[in-house]
Protein backbone atom coordinates (compact mmCIF):
# COMPACT_ATOMS: atom_id res chain seq x y z
CA UNK A 1 0.00 0.00 0.00
CA UNK A 2 2.72 2.76 0.76
CA UNK A 3 4.62 1.33 -2.33
CA UNK A 4 2.03 2.25 -4.34
CA UNK A 5 1.59 5.69 -2.62
CA UNK A 6 5.37 6.33 -3.11
CA UNK A 7 5.46 5.19 -6.77
CA UNK A 8 1.99 7.93 -7.61
CA UNK A 9 3.96 10.39 -5.75
CA UNK A 10 7.13 9.88 -7.65
CA UNK A 11 5.19 10.30 -11.12
CA UNK A 12 3.05 13.30 -10.09
CA UNK A 13 6.73 14.85 -10.04
CA UNK A 14 7.50 13.75 -13.33
CA UNK A 15 4.58 15.08 -14.79
CA UNK A 16 5.62 18.82 -13.10
CA UNK A 17 8.72 18.78 -14.61
CA UNK A 18 7.42 17.83 -18.14
CA UNK A 19 5.05 20.48 -17.79
CA UNK A 20 7.96 23.00 -16.63
CA UNK A 21 10.11 21.94 -19.72
CA UNK A 22 7.16 22.47 -22.47
CA UNK A 23 6.62 25.65 -21.08
CA UNK A 24 10.32 26.75 -20.94
CA UNK A 25 10.16 25.27 -24.41
CA UNK A 26 7.07 27.14 -25.46
CA UNK A 27 8.77 30.65 -24.69
CA UNK A 28 11.97 29.99 -26.06
CA UNK A 29 10.45 29.28 -29.68
CA UNK A 30 8.19 32.69 -29.76
CA UNK A 31 10.95 34.52 -28.69
CA UNK A 32 12.55 32.95 -31.53
CA UNK A 33 10.19 33.80 -33.73
CA UNK A 34 9.96 37.43 -32.73
CA UNK A 35 13.89 38.06 -33.48
CA UNK A 36 12.95 36.46 -37.16
CA UNK A 37 9.51 38.34 -37.90
CA UNK A 38 8.97 38.75 -42.15
CA UNK A 39 9.82 42.10 -43.67
CA UNK A 40 7.09 44.42 -44.00
CA UNK A 41 6.25 47.71 -46.20
CA UNK A 42 4.20 50.55 -46.23
CA UNK A 43 2.70 53.16 -48.67
CA UNK A 44 1.14 56.70 -47.77
CA UNK A 45 -0.82 59.18 -49.46
CA UNK A 46 -3.14 61.99 -49.08
CA UNK A 47 -6.55 63.75 -50.16
CA UNK A 48 -7.43 67.01 -48.80
CA UNK A 49 -10.98 67.32 -48.31
CA UNK A 50 -13.16 70.68 -47.19
CA UNK A 51 -16.56 71.02 -46.63
CA UNK A 52 -19.27 73.24 -48.29
CA UNK A 53 -21.56 74.98 -46.17
CA UNK A 54 -25.33 76.30 -47.00
CA UNK A 55 -26.25 79.77 -45.49
CA UNK A 56 -29.18 81.49 -46.28
CA UNK A 57 -29.73 84.67 -44.67
CA UNK A 58 -32.67 86.92 -44.56
CA UNK A 59 -31.71 91.00 -44.31
CA UNK A 60 -33.88 94.37 -45.36
CA UNK A 61 -34.05 94.95 -49.31
CA UNK A 62 -33.39 98.87 -50.81
CA UNK A 63 -34.10 100.46 -47.61
CA UNK A 64 -36.69 98.60 -46.30
CA UNK A 65 -35.40 97.28 -42.81
CA UNK A 66 -37.13 93.85 -43.15
CA UNK A 67 -39.67 92.04 -40.92
CA UNK A 68 -39.90 93.85 -38.02
CA UNK A 69 -42.92 95.82 -36.76
CA UNK A 70 -46.34 96.98 -38.25
CA UNK A 71 -46.83 99.96 -35.97
CA UNK A 72 -50.53 101.19 -37.69
CA UNK A 73 -53.91 99.32 -36.53
CA UNK A 74 -54.50 96.92 -38.95
CA UNK A 75 -57.64 97.21 -40.40
CA UNK A 76 -60.03 94.55 -42.63
CA UNK A 77 -58.29 95.99 -45.83
CA UNK A 78 -54.65 97.04 -44.85
CA UNK A 79 -51.86 95.72 -46.85
CA UNK A 80 -48.37 95.71 -44.48
CA UNK A 81 -45.79 95.59 -47.74
CA UNK A 82 -42.29 94.09 -46.39
CA UNK A 83 -39.02 94.21 -48.30
CA UNK A 84 -36.39 91.36 -48.07
CA UNK A 85 -33.70 89.84 -49.22
CA UNK A 86 -33.15 86.12 -49.43
CA UNK A 87 -29.27 85.86 -50.33
CA UNK A 88 -27.61 82.05 -50.40
CA UNK A 89 -24.33 83.19 -48.83
CA UNK A 90 -22.95 79.67 -48.23
CA UNK A 91 -20.13 77.70 -50.88
CA UNK A 92 -23.25 75.30 -52.08
CA UNK A 93 -25.77 75.62 -54.42
CA UNK A 94 -28.92 74.48 -52.89
CA UNK A 95 -31.73 72.40 -54.44
CA UNK A 96 -34.39 73.89 -56.39
CA UNK A 97 -37.46 74.72 -53.65
CA UNK A 98 -37.98 76.59 -50.65
CA UNK A 99 -40.38 76.35 -48.33
CA UNK A 100 -42.17 78.96 -45.58
CA UNK A 101 -43.72 78.27 -42.26
CA UNK A 102 -45.09 81.31 -40.44
CA UNK A 103 -46.27 80.76 -37.16
CA UNK A 104 -48.13 83.44 -34.79
CA UNK A 105 -46.49 83.99 -31.08
CA UNK A 106 -49.16 83.73 -29.56
CA UNK A 107 -51.79 82.19 -31.54
CA UNK A 108 -55.42 84.49 -32.32
CA UNK A 109 -58.02 84.21 -34.22
CA UNK A 110 -55.29 86.14 -36.67
CA UNK A 111 -53.73 83.44 -37.51
CA UNK A 112 -54.84 80.15 -36.16
CA UNK A 113 -58.16 80.50 -38.52
CA UNK A 114 -60.70 79.88 -35.77
CA UNK A 115 -62.77 82.51 -37.11
CA UNK A 116 -63.79 81.04 -40.50
CA UNK A 117 -62.70 83.03 -43.46
CA UNK A 118 -61.57 85.69 -41.18
CA UNK A 119 -57.66 86.16 -40.12
CA UNK A 120 -54.27 87.60 -41.83
CA UNK A 121 -53.38 86.64 -45.20
CA UNK A 122 -49.64 86.61 -46.88
CA UNK A 123 -48.72 86.83 -50.37
CA UNK A 124 -44.99 87.13 -51.83
CA UNK A 125 -43.79 88.66 -54.97
CA UNK A 126 -40.28 88.30 -55.87
CA UNK A 127 -38.97 91.43 -58.14
CA UNK A 128 -35.88 90.91 -60.87
CA UNK A 129 -34.30 94.33 -59.21
CA UNK A 130 -34.75 95.69 -55.93
CA UNK A 131 -37.81 96.46 -54.90
CA UNK A 132 -38.63 100.50 -54.73
CA UNK A 133 -39.71 100.56 -50.98
CA UNK A 134 -40.89 104.31 -51.10
CA UNK A 135 -43.55 102.90 -53.92
CA UNK A 136 -43.76 99.21 -53.47
CA UNK A 137 -43.50 99.29 -57.74
CA UNK A 138 -40.76 96.49 -58.91
CA UNK A 139 -38.78 98.08 -62.04
CA UNK A 140 -37.62 94.71 -63.44
CA UNK A 141 -39.40 91.38 -63.67
CA UNK A 142 -42.07 90.64 -61.23
CA UNK A 143 -42.75 86.88 -59.97
CA UNK A 144 -45.85 85.04 -57.94
CA UNK A 145 -43.92 82.75 -55.70
CA UNK A 146 -46.89 82.41 -52.96
CA UNK A 147 -50.09 83.31 -53.93
CA UNK A 148 -52.35 85.25 -51.26
CA UNK A 149 -53.06 82.50 -48.79
CA UNK A 150 -54.38 82.37 -45.20
CA UNK A 151 -51.54 82.59 -42.80
CA UNK A 152 -53.74 79.55 -40.91
CA UNK A 153 -52.49 77.49 -43.64
CA UNK A 154 -48.97 78.47 -43.39
CA UNK A 155 -48.42 76.64 -39.86
CA UNK A 156 -46.26 73.93 -41.46
CA UNK A 157 -43.90 74.31 -44.06
CA UNK A 158 -45.17 75.08 -47.51
CA UNK A 159 -43.31 75.08 -50.91
CA UNK A 160 -42.86 78.42 -52.63
CA UNK A 161 -43.27 78.55 -56.02
CA UNK A 162 -40.99 79.24 -58.99
CA UNK A 163 -37.99 79.06 -56.37
CA UNK A 164 -35.44 77.44 -58.59
CA UNK A 165 -34.18 81.02 -59.52
CA UNK A 166 -34.61 82.12 -55.94
CA UNK A 167 -31.83 81.38 -54.06
CA UNK A 168 -30.06 78.61 -55.68
CA UNK A 169 -27.14 79.47 -56.46
CA UNK A 170 -23.77 80.36 -54.43
CA UNK A 171 -24.07 84.27 -53.93
CA UNK A 172 -27.75 84.50 -55.23
CA UNK A 173 -30.22 87.48 -53.98
CA UNK A 174 -33.51 87.31 -54.13
CA UNK A 175 -35.80 90.65 -53.74
CA UNK A 176 -38.68 89.25 -51.81
CA UNK A 177 -42.12 91.58 -51.16
CA UNK A 178 -44.27 90.14 -48.86
CA UNK A 179 -47.52 91.68 -48.57
CA UNK A 180 -49.76 91.33 -45.20
CA UNK A 181 -53.30 91.20 -45.18
CA UNK A 182 -56.34 91.40 -42.81
CA UNK A 183 -59.63 89.89 -44.17
CA UNK A 184 -62.52 89.83 -41.71
CA UNK A 185 -66.67 90.34 -42.04
CA UNK A 186 -67.92 91.80 -38.58
CA UNK A 187 -70.21 93.99 -37.23
CA UNK A 188 -69.62 95.57 -33.46
CA UNK A 189 -72.87 96.75 -31.96
CA UNK A 190 -72.81 98.83 -29.43
CA UNK A 191 -69.06 99.17 -29.79
CA UNK A 192 -68.69 95.71 -28.93
CA UNK A 193 -67.31 93.51 -31.01
CA UNK A 194 -68.75 90.14 -31.66
CA UNK A 195 -67.76 86.93 -30.01
CA UNK A 196 -65.25 85.50 -32.21
CA UNK A 197 -63.50 88.57 -33.71
CA UNK A 198 -60.05 89.29 -34.97
CA UNK A 199 -60.42 92.88 -33.67
CA UNK A 200 -58.24 94.31 -31.23
CA UNK A 201 -55.49 91.36 -31.33
CA UNK A 202 -51.43 91.48 -31.47
CA UNK A 203 -49.46 88.77 -32.58
CA UNK A 204 -46.08 88.56 -33.69
CA UNK A 205 -45.58 86.35 -37.15
CA UNK A 206 -42.06 84.12 -37.19
CA UNK A 207 -41.01 83.43 -40.82
CA UNK A 208 -38.72 80.35 -41.49
CA UNK A 209 -37.34 79.97 -45.13
CA UNK A 210 -35.53 76.52 -45.35
CA UNK A 211 -33.64 75.47 -48.50
CA UNK A 212 -31.99 71.90 -48.89
CA UNK A 213 -28.31 71.59 -50.43
CA UNK A 214 -27.76 70.19 -53.86
CA UNK A 215 -27.87 66.64 -54.73
CA UNK A 216 -24.69 65.18 -53.96
CA UNK A 217 -21.84 64.98 -56.51
CA UNK A 218 -19.97 61.90 -57.15
CA UNK A 219 -16.40 62.89 -58.50
CA UNK A 220 -13.82 60.19 -60.48
CA UNK A 221 -10.61 61.77 -60.33
CA UNK B 1 -24.68 35.79 -5.85
CA UNK B 2 -26.61 33.81 -8.59
CA UNK B 3 -29.89 35.54 -8.13
CA UNK B 4 -28.25 38.89 -7.86
CA UNK B 5 -26.34 37.92 -11.17
CA UNK B 6 -29.91 37.03 -12.76
CA UNK B 7 -31.62 40.14 -11.48
CA UNK B 8 -28.77 42.14 -12.71
CA UNK B 9 -28.88 40.83 -16.13
CA UNK B 10 -32.52 41.19 -15.79
CA UNK B 11 -32.14 45.12 -15.50
CA UNK B 12 -29.69 44.96 -17.95
CA UNK B 13 -32.08 43.78 -20.72
CA UNK B 14 -35.03 46.11 -19.79
CA UNK B 15 -32.86 48.93 -20.02
CA UNK B 16 -31.68 48.06 -23.44
CA UNK B 17 -35.07 47.11 -24.44
CA UNK B 18 -36.38 51.07 -23.04
CA UNK B 19 -33.42 52.10 -25.14
CA UNK B 20 -33.99 50.70 -28.42
CA UNK B 21 -37.89 51.23 -28.00
CA UNK B 22 -36.90 55.15 -27.89
CA UNK B 23 -34.34 55.02 -30.59
CA UNK B 24 -37.01 53.22 -32.96
CA UNK B 25 -39.89 56.07 -31.77
CA UNK B 26 -37.47 58.80 -32.45
CA UNK B 27 -37.72 59.98 -35.38
CA UNK B 28 -35.19 60.90 -37.96
CA UNK B 29 -33.42 64.07 -38.38
CA UNK B 30 -34.12 66.44 -40.96
CA UNK B 31 -31.26 67.40 -41.93
CA UNK B 32 -30.16 63.93 -41.85
CA UNK B 33 -30.43 64.01 -45.54
CA UNK B 34 -27.90 66.09 -45.78
CA UNK B 35 -27.37 70.38 -45.52
CA UNK B 36 -30.24 72.97 -44.46
CA UNK B 37 -30.02 76.31 -44.43
CA UNK B 38 -32.52 78.24 -42.73
CA UNK B 39 -33.66 82.20 -42.09
CA UNK B 40 -35.74 83.52 -39.74
CA UNK B 41 -37.59 86.93 -39.72
CA UNK B 42 -40.45 88.30 -37.20
CA UNK B 43 -43.19 91.14 -38.10
CA UNK B 44 -45.59 91.74 -35.14
CA UNK B 45 -49.33 93.31 -36.29
CA UNK B 46 -52.06 94.56 -34.15
CA UNK B 47 -55.42 94.50 -35.72
CA UNK B 48 -57.75 97.34 -34.98
CA UNK B 49 -61.31 97.60 -33.46
CA UNK B 50 -64.26 99.62 -34.75
CA UNK B 51 -67.52 100.33 -33.09
CA UNK B 52 -69.40 103.48 -31.60
CA UNK B 53 -71.71 103.95 -27.90
CA UNK B 54 -74.20 106.09 -28.08
CA UNK B 55 -74.45 107.78 -24.20
CA UNK B 56 -78.13 106.95 -24.36
CA UNK B 57 -79.59 103.75 -25.73
CA UNK B 58 -83.08 103.78 -24.08
CA UNK B 59 -85.58 106.83 -24.51
CA UNK B 60 -89.00 107.06 -23.32
CA UNK B 61 -91.25 109.39 -24.58
CA UNK B 62 -94.72 111.01 -23.08
CA UNK B 63 -94.72 114.26 -24.67
CA UNK B 64 -93.55 115.42 -27.92
CA UNK B 65 -90.04 116.78 -26.33
CA UNK B 66 -86.51 116.36 -28.50
CA UNK B 67 -84.19 113.79 -26.56
CA UNK B 68 -80.50 113.77 -27.32
CA UNK B 69 -77.82 111.24 -27.72
CA UNK B 70 -73.68 111.28 -28.27
CA UNK B 71 -72.17 109.02 -30.44
CA UNK B 72 -68.42 108.07 -29.50
CA UNK B 73 -66.06 106.49 -31.97
CA UNK B 74 -64.58 104.04 -29.23
CA UNK B 75 -62.82 102.10 -31.60
CA UNK B 76 -59.09 102.44 -32.96
CA UNK B 77 -59.83 102.91 -36.64
CA UNK B 78 -61.83 106.02 -38.42
CA UNK B 79 -65.52 105.38 -40.20
CA UNK B 80 -66.89 106.85 -43.57
CA UNK B 81 -70.20 105.47 -41.77
CA UNK B 82 -72.40 104.56 -38.43
CA UNK B 83 -75.39 102.29 -38.52
CA UNK B 84 -78.34 102.48 -35.60
CA UNK B 85 -80.66 100.12 -35.62
CA UNK B 86 -83.95 102.03 -33.63
CA UNK B 87 -86.71 100.29 -32.21
CA UNK B 88 -89.91 102.03 -31.73
CA UNK B 89 -92.35 100.25 -29.10
CA UNK B 90 -95.88 99.86 -29.80
CA UNK B 91 -98.13 102.39 -27.91
CA UNK B 92 -100.86 101.75 -25.77
CA UNK B 93 -102.58 104.67 -27.85
CA UNK B 94 -102.07 106.86 -31.03
CA UNK B 95 -99.99 106.85 -33.66
CA UNK B 96 -96.75 108.80 -32.97
CA UNK B 97 -93.77 109.49 -35.17
CA UNK B 98 -90.00 109.87 -35.04
CA UNK B 99 -87.38 111.64 -36.65
CA UNK B 100 -83.41 111.45 -35.99
CA UNK B 101 -81.23 114.01 -36.89
CA UNK B 102 -77.24 114.34 -36.21
CA UNK B 103 -75.22 117.42 -35.34
CA UNK B 104 -71.48 117.68 -35.62
CA UNK B 105 -71.52 120.12 -32.18
CA UNK B 106 -73.71 119.37 -29.37
CA UNK B 107 -77.49 120.28 -29.22
CA UNK B 108 -78.23 123.65 -28.50
CA UNK B 109 -82.46 124.15 -27.32
CA UNK B 110 -83.12 121.73 -29.89
CA UNK B 111 -80.96 123.31 -32.54
CA UNK B 112 -78.00 122.31 -34.19
CA UNK B 113 -75.74 125.71 -34.42
CA UNK B 114 -78.84 127.10 -35.18
CA UNK B 115 -80.21 124.98 -37.84
CA UNK B 116 -82.29 121.58 -37.78
CA UNK B 117 -79.34 119.21 -38.32
CA UNK B 118 -79.36 116.48 -40.75
CA UNK B 119 -82.01 113.95 -40.95
CA UNK B 120 -80.07 110.37 -40.51
CA UNK B 121 -83.05 107.69 -42.64
CA UNK B 122 -86.89 108.68 -42.85
CA UNK B 123 -89.42 108.89 -40.63
CA UNK B 124 -89.76 105.63 -37.56
CA UNK B 125 -93.67 104.60 -37.23
CA UNK B 126 -94.39 103.40 -33.68
CA UNK B 127 -93.70 99.01 -33.34
CA UNK B 128 -90.86 98.93 -35.76
CA UNK B 129 -87.50 97.98 -36.17
CA UNK B 130 -85.58 100.12 -38.75
CA UNK B 131 -81.67 100.31 -39.43
CA UNK B 132 -80.59 103.57 -40.34
CA UNK B 133 -77.32 104.90 -41.85
CA UNK B 134 -75.36 108.23 -41.63
CA UNK B 135 -72.31 108.87 -43.85
CA UNK B 136 -70.68 111.13 -41.93
CA UNK B 137 -67.08 110.33 -41.17
CA UNK B 138 -66.01 109.98 -37.45
CA UNK B 139 -62.35 110.02 -36.38
CA UNK B 140 -61.20 107.68 -33.24
CA UNK B 141 -62.44 109.91 -30.25
CA UNK B 142 -64.88 111.66 -32.13
CA UNK B 143 -68.16 112.65 -31.18
CA UNK B 144 -71.55 112.51 -33.10
CA UNK B 145 -74.46 114.35 -31.29
CA UNK B 146 -77.91 112.89 -31.95
CA UNK B 147 -81.41 114.53 -31.62
CA UNK B 148 -84.75 112.27 -31.71
CA UNK B 149 -87.67 114.64 -32.43
CA UNK B 150 -91.10 112.84 -31.84
CA UNK B 151 -94.36 113.74 -32.72
CA UNK B 152 -98.37 113.04 -31.95
CA UNK B 153 -97.08 111.44 -29.04
CA UNK B 154 -99.99 110.27 -26.48
CA UNK B 155 -98.90 107.90 -24.49
CA UNK B 156 -95.66 106.62 -23.06
CA UNK B 157 -93.33 104.94 -26.24
CA UNK B 158 -90.14 103.64 -25.96
CA UNK B 159 -87.37 104.48 -28.49
CA UNK B 160 -84.15 102.66 -27.99
CA UNK B 161 -80.94 102.88 -30.09
CA UNK B 162 -78.72 100.26 -31.27
CA UNK B 163 -75.20 101.19 -32.40
CA UNK B 164 -73.83 99.10 -35.54
CA UNK B 165 -70.94 99.18 -37.33
CA UNK B 166 -70.07 97.00 -39.85
CA UNK B 167 -65.96 96.00 -41.09
CA UNK B 168 -65.18 96.18 -43.42
CA UNK B 169 -67.34 99.35 -45.23
CA UNK B 170 -68.10 101.50 -42.84
CA UNK B 171 -63.91 101.79 -41.84
CA UNK B 172 -61.84 104.04 -43.48
CA UNK B 173 -60.37 103.23 -46.53
CA UNK B 174 -57.87 100.62 -46.35
CA UNK B 175 -54.36 101.72 -46.33
CA UNK B 176 -51.52 100.49 -47.92
CA UNK B 177 -47.79 100.69 -46.07
CA UNK B 178 -44.71 99.76 -47.61
CA UNK B 179 -41.78 99.47 -45.06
Amino acid sequence: MSKHRHTAMKGAGYGKIAVSGLLVTSVGLLAAAGVYAGLSATATGAESVTSGSLNLTLTGDGTSSGFSNFTPKMAPGDTDNVYVNLNNTGTLASAAGMTLGVVGTPSNALTNGSVAGEGLTLTATQCSVAWTVSTGVCSGTTTSILPTTQVSALSTATALSNVPSLAAATGQLAHVQFSLGLVATETSTNGVAPGSTIQNLTTSLGFTFTEQQRAGVATNQ
Amino acid sequence: MLYRAHRNAGRTAALAAVLLCGVALVPPLAGAAGLGGKSVGNESVTSATGGVTASVTTMTFTTNTDQTSTVTNNGTVALVAESYSVTVSNPTGGNPTFKVFQCAVAWSATKCSGGAGTQVGATLAKNSTTTITSTTAMAVSGLLYLQVEPASVTASTVVTISTKIAAPTQLRAAVKTNQ
